[in-house]
């Protein structure tokens, strides 16, 4: 709605905000306080950002993490989103998964890579299955929610109106757990996100969380600063393209407030 | 009751019966580094006795808990603030969910660099990730407060102060305890990941330590204690949510 185009007035006020920040810092950098290995100047995270963005072999980095991020949530989203519709819409489902994914829910996965490694080898097969396995859960918890909350009146008008079991359950109960299922995509890809930089820092050769290590590890701390921007950046612009994404699709309920734009 | 009790046994059945399979299939031939339950849960009441296993429990709760606690006070606190005053709204709430989706464990190198590598610096980052989804759910929940409620209390003359305490609280604890589950898996995720990077003690540094020395069985009992505490971390924020929001019925987990 409005807050889609935001006035000037707060354009000015982010944009000053940012400004002082970036000020901030660089005074940090310029007083001679701290060493420049724990404070690099601006200009120097600047010129290694402008070698990350140039560099192809920086972008592959990137491309890896990406790729691996977004597999595993893709495979999660299909997954989740089938098994979150069954379990919603069939109380067989739900007595079957449920215990199991409620039980399992609050065990941090992460703790099993080690044996992911062992089992998938140490590439982006294990990663990406411990991503998939990690952005399952709030993806299938988020549409389970939304599959039961789907309006008995809209089901009962289908059924009367002579539609069958399999088209109700693909025009009627998928477009109204659309909003749930999109809160749960929301969820589970900042999650994708953080599994890939984590793994990629445990155990990795390649990709933007190794980037970090290795830079930290080298005392660049002005690149290492440079990636983690990078890093920041591309998981606000992987969450704004899943909020776009939904408001075109389910374009008869905005999301409004600051999450939306 | 009778529907749900019957569907925790079906759960529970379906349990039984994979930890069955798994330790069936476990007499076939298998590599080394797979373990079957029977075999697991001894190692575990082993390393138990032989205090192999608590000292790191206790450095990963001495990281995690004031993590949790000092991020998630922080974020219910201003999101509740942000939520109720506008002035706050439009201070925090832009950068707030502008950084949202930044994966914070990237922080870790540079607040190591600032705080060493000691346990200061993983309870900085396990805190600012908690932060971030008690400062949204109480937000909401602060915002999601019927202007009904509130007209009513003006209405008989309470003041500012009374309303959020009175009104706008009470009816954002839902979401505030939907935000601190998040938190609390969060914190415990970081506090593997962080102690998996780089530690001398904590159950992360278990796993990763036991898995590069071969010692699957200590690998094995350090996963089984990373589940059982996240387990019953959630399950102990449950019970508090249930005395907590005793006038709420509690529909689902």
């Amino acid at each position: 709605m409005s807050l889609r185009w935001p006035d000037p007035a707060s354009i000015a006020r982010r944009v000053a905000l940012l400004a002082i920040g970036i000020l901030a810092w660089e005074a940090m950098a310029r007083s001679g306080l701290w060493s420049p290995l724990i404070v690099p100047s601006v200009v120097r995270i600047g010129y290694q950002l402008w070698l990350l963005v140039t560099r192809p072999e920086s972008l592959v980095e990137a491309w890896y993490s990406v790729a691996r991020g977004l597999g595993g949530f893709a495979l999660a989203a299909v997954v989740g989103v089938a098994l979150g519709v069954l379990m919603g819409r069939s109380a067989l489902a739900a007595a079957f998964f449920g215990p199991v994914f409620s039980g399992t829910y609050p065990i941090p996965k992460i703790a099993l890579f080690p044996i992911f490694i062992y089992l998938f080898g140490i590439g982006s097969l294990s990663k990406v299955l411990l991503i998939f396995l990690e952005c399952l859960y709030p993806i299938v918890i988020t549409t389970e929610a939304g599959g039961r909350a789907v309006n008995r009146v809209l089901l009962w008008s289908a059924a009367n109106m002579g539609a069958s079991r399999a088209r109700i359950l693909w025009r009627v109960v998928v477009p109204a757990t659309a909003p749930f299922i999109f809160a749960g995509f929301r969820v589970a890809l900042p999650i994708a996100m953080i599994v890939v930089i984590i793994t990629e820092m445990i155990s990795s050769a390649d990709g933007l969380g190794y980037l970090v290590m290795y830079s930290l590890a080298s005392f660049k701390t002005d690149r290492m600063l440079a990636v983690v921007l990078v890093i920041a950046l591309l998981g606000v612009a992987l969450d704004r393209l899943v909020v776009r994404l939904r408001n075109r699709l389910v374009f008869w309920e905005r999301l409004e407030s600051y999450y939306a734009e | 009751m009778g529907a749900s009790l019957r569907s925790r046994w079906i759960g529970l059945a379906l349990l039984a019966a994979m930890l069955l399979i798994w330790q069936l299939a476990m007499r076939f031939e298998h590599p080394n580094f797979l373990m079957g339950p029977l075999e697991i849960a001894r190692h575990f009441g082993e390393a138990l006795r032989s205090g192999e296993l608590l000292p790191h429990i206790g450095a990963s709760l001495v990281r995690s808990l004031p993590g949790f606690i000092i991020g998630s006070l922080v974020g219910v606190v201003l999101g509740l603030l942000a939520g109720f005053a506008r002035s706050l709204d439009q201070l925090l709430s832009p950068p707030v969910f502008l950084s949202y989706p930044v994966p914070k464990i990237v922080f870790l190198p540079i607040v190591m660099l600032w705080l060493g590598i000691g346990d200061l610096s993983k309870i900085v980052v396990i805190s600012l990730a908690c932060f971030y989804p008690c400062f949204i759910n109480a937000y909401y929940g602060a915002r999601g407060t019927s202007t009904i409620m509130v007209w009513s209390g003006l209405n008989m003359g309470a003041r500012r102060s009374q309303i959020f305490r009175k009104v706008v609280v009470p009816s954002a604890l839902p979401l505030v305890f939907a935000g601190l589950r998040v938190s609390l898996a969060l914190s415990f995720i970081l506090l593997f990941s962080t102690e998996m990077i780089n530690a001398r003690s904590g159950l992360g540094f278990l796993i990763r330590q036991s898995e590069s020395s071969l010692r699957f069985d200590l690998m094995y009992v350090a996963i089984v204690a990373v589940a059982a505490l996240g387990y019953a971390g959630d399950e102990l924020l449950l019970l508090v949510r249930r005395r907590v929001l005793a006038w709420q019925q509690a529909t689902s987990r």
